[in-house]
């Protein structure tokens, strides 16, 4: 069956990259916004946008009867779950597909196997592929758990069995911080993720992030699209992340890459998924989980191997055959994409809000700005405070690291404060150039990577900016959607 | 002309500033400084002094304040004859570490907090931040609601 219509059940920049594709395959887009997003191009540049109301995100965006009651009445054949949100929720992949509709994703069973870290742990264990060592079990006594921290050796790191983004993760290096890493592991997961069963693994000292991306079809064809290298995180969030890894052999890169599908295959996967390696320096790789969904660093592999993997999966979802084979999916070139965010680098991250004045656009040849604001848009605190992503294809690292420097400078984001500057520190770093990554490069390296000293010739050049804009001194109170050119069209959408 | 600007905070005092039309001249540090504007669009604009960079000056706060990006670096700044109010009144009490929105306030006026009690619960970027009380003391104020959009560096609650 040829899909024909998607509700897009999510906002920002990933709905925009949905629509993008479908609207390149003649699909029609249903979008959907809360009321403080109203303002947002996703909800203004799809072929129908309905509101769902405000509130907390429980209410909006996580509402699940309400999302499948606008698909219904919108009569859209199947749902685009974007990532985050209800992406990786099982529940809400059943009730779409029993109210009819396609839900562009895994199985329900390929969700709930893969969100249970202990439970996908067993399921690979069976199909031989390499897991940290750690205990898994089901005795959550505190006995047993020091008893296992212990067996493993320090460092070890104990996370919440259904955590994600750094939420319940403690590591632990010596005996007396055991305990109390266990009790706090347990009570941030419980309060989280409404369980506070844990894990215990081998820590791997200075690890790298590899990741594999997949995509099935329902014909028994699983194909990876190769490896992301995604090392440089800040408090277990990414920030830039390329393809191909830098300093990987061919050998260990198809070894990574075969290994991803053999799990694929394993538990007899569909549609899009990525599959996440800790690898030692050494080269060892364990396998750390699967994301059953798009991630959001999704655009370098599309730059390298000049595939759309949304158009990938919504072929799937709709019965095709992957349109391709293994031989034909090729890397060419390296890809970085930098994660723009709305916070302060130079005064602990703090998140920012306000009113974008300008984003500016990147002028340069292969260059992809990812970005689910306008000029005059308002970004608050309701939502992830990601603003774009950056993504730059070079014909060798390089290139990309200097393409992605210069770019950093044309996209403004000007009223906010952005981590852009941060990020250019991290790409002109030496050590990042040289390829000398792991997943604790942000923190090793803090001191290098804070703000250079503002020189008289930097003051200088702001002074006489500031004093150009000052006979526009207009002061612009925040929140005034009124000069907002797309306000007008509003009143069009139902 | 002596004129005073603030960068990020910092007062930075020139002399000898000078603006005709397009043209700008100051000196800073004992050093002399001569800018053009060649061209304008919107926020942006191309500044020359001696070599060409891009500026750009967002809108004025209340405050009197701007985001301002010049040759790549990006500072917040402001003049003063124009800077009406201080920036981020920290004065006393428990401000908020970030912007947010206030997701609980467990506290009364008047009643007594022991250090490190939690008094209110911030709620920015899906995480949670509690206001603990910086002393033993009472609550002589709360200055917002539940519900209530905060920015960073205001004053919450003040404690005697």
């Amino acid at each position: 069956m040829k899909i024909k219509k998607i509700l897009i059940a999510n906002r920002g920049e990933i709905a925009l990259r949905v629509l993008k594709t479908a609207r390149e395959m003649g699909i029609k887009v249903i979008t959907v916004y809360a009321e403080d997003d109203k303002h947002l191009p996703h909800a203004l540049f799809s072929d129908e946008s309905y509101s769902i109301g405000e509130g907390t995100l429980q209410d909006t965006y996580l509402n699940k009867a309400k999302l499948i009651e606008v698909a219904k009445r919108s009569k859209a054949d199947a749902i685009h779950p974007g990532y985050g949100f209800l992406s990786e929720n099982a529940e809400f992949a059943n009730m779409v597909e029993q109210a009819g509709i396609i839900f562009i994703g895994p199985t329900a069973e390929s969700i709930i196997l893969m969100g249970d870290k202990i439970g996908s742990k067993k399921a690979l264990e069976k199909i031989n592929i390499p897991l940290t060592p750690g205990y898994h079990g089901d005795d959550q006594s505190e006995e047993t758990l020091v008893k296992e921290a212990k067996k493993i050796g320090y460092p070890i790191l104990i996370k919440a069995s259904s955590g994600g983004g750094g939420k319940g993760m403690r590591i632990v290096h010596q005996d007396f911080e055991l305990l109390g890493a266990i009790r706090g592991a347990k009570s941030e997961g419980l309060k989280s993720f409404s369980s506070d069963k844990v894990l215990i693994e081998k820590y791997v000292q200075n690890p790298r992030h590899i990741e594999v991306q997949l995509m099935s079809d329902t014909h028994g064809n699983h194909l990876h699209f190769f490896e992301r290298e995604c090392s440089i995180q800040r408090r277990f969030q990414k920030v830039v992340e390329e393809t191909p890894a830098p300093n990987i052999n061919q050998q260990l890169r198809l070894k990574v890459c075969e290994t991803a599908v053999e799990i694929a295959r394993g538990i007899n996967y569909r549609g899009a998924g990525t599959v996440e390696f800790i690898m030692a320096q050494d080269g060892t790789f364990y396998f750390m989980e699967m994301n059953t969904r798009l991630q959001v660093e999704h655009p370098v592999t599309e730059m390298v191997t000049g595939q759309d993997l949304v158009k990938l999966q919504i072929m799937i979802a709709q019965g095709d055959k992957l349109p391709l084979n293994q031989s034909e999916i090729k890397q060419k070139g390296h890809s970085i994409e930098c994660r723009i965010y709305a916070e302060d680098p130079d005064n602990n991250f703090m998140p920012s809000i306000g009113r974008i004045d300008t984003i500016g656009a990147p002028s340069l040849r292969d260059v992809r700005l990812d970005c689910g604001y306008l000029n005059g848009t308002e970004v608050g605190v309701n939502y992830d405070p990601m603003l774009a992503k950056l993504v730059v294809w070079g014909e060798t690292r390089e290139i990309a690291i200097s393409k992605s420097i210069h770019s950093l400078d044309e996209i403004l984001f000007l009223g906010l404060k952005t981590n852009r500057d941060y990020l250019k520190r991290i790409l002109s770093h030496g050590d990042f150039i040289a390829g000398n990554i792991h997943t604790h490069f942000i923190p090793d390296h803090k001191d290098e990577l804070a703000p250079k000293i503002a020189s008289s010739q930097d003051l200088a050049d702001m002074i006489a900016a500031l004093s150009f804009a000052e006979k526009r001194l207009i002061y612009q109170e925040s929140h005034v959607m009124e000069k907002n050119p797309w306000t007008e069209l509003v009143g069009f959408r139902n | 002309m002596e004129k005073t600007f603030f960068i990020n905070g910092q007062e930075i005092k020139v002399s000898n500033y000078k603006k005709e039309a397009n043209q700008i001249s100051f000196t800073l540090n004992t050093q002399d400084y001569s800018y053009m504007m060649i061209a304008r669009n919107g926020h942006e604009m191309i500044l020359d002094n001696g070599g060409r960079f891009k500026a750009a000056v967002g809108s004025f706060s209340r405050e009197g304040e701007a985001m301002i990006i010049a040759n790549g670096r990006e500072a917040v700044g402001a003049i003063a004859e124009k800077k009406m109010k201080k920036s981020g009144s920290r004065s006393g009490g428990l401000t908020s570490p970030m912007p947010g929105k206030i997701f609980k306030v467990l506290k009364d006026v008047g009643s007594k907090v022991k250090i490190g009690e939690v008094i209110l619960i911030l709620e920015a970027m899906k995480m949670e931040h509690s206001i603990c009380s910086d002393k033993d003391g009472v609550i002589k104020k709360i200055n917002y609601k539940v519900g209530e959009l905060v920015k960073g560096g205001v004053s919450l609650a003040e404690v005697e």
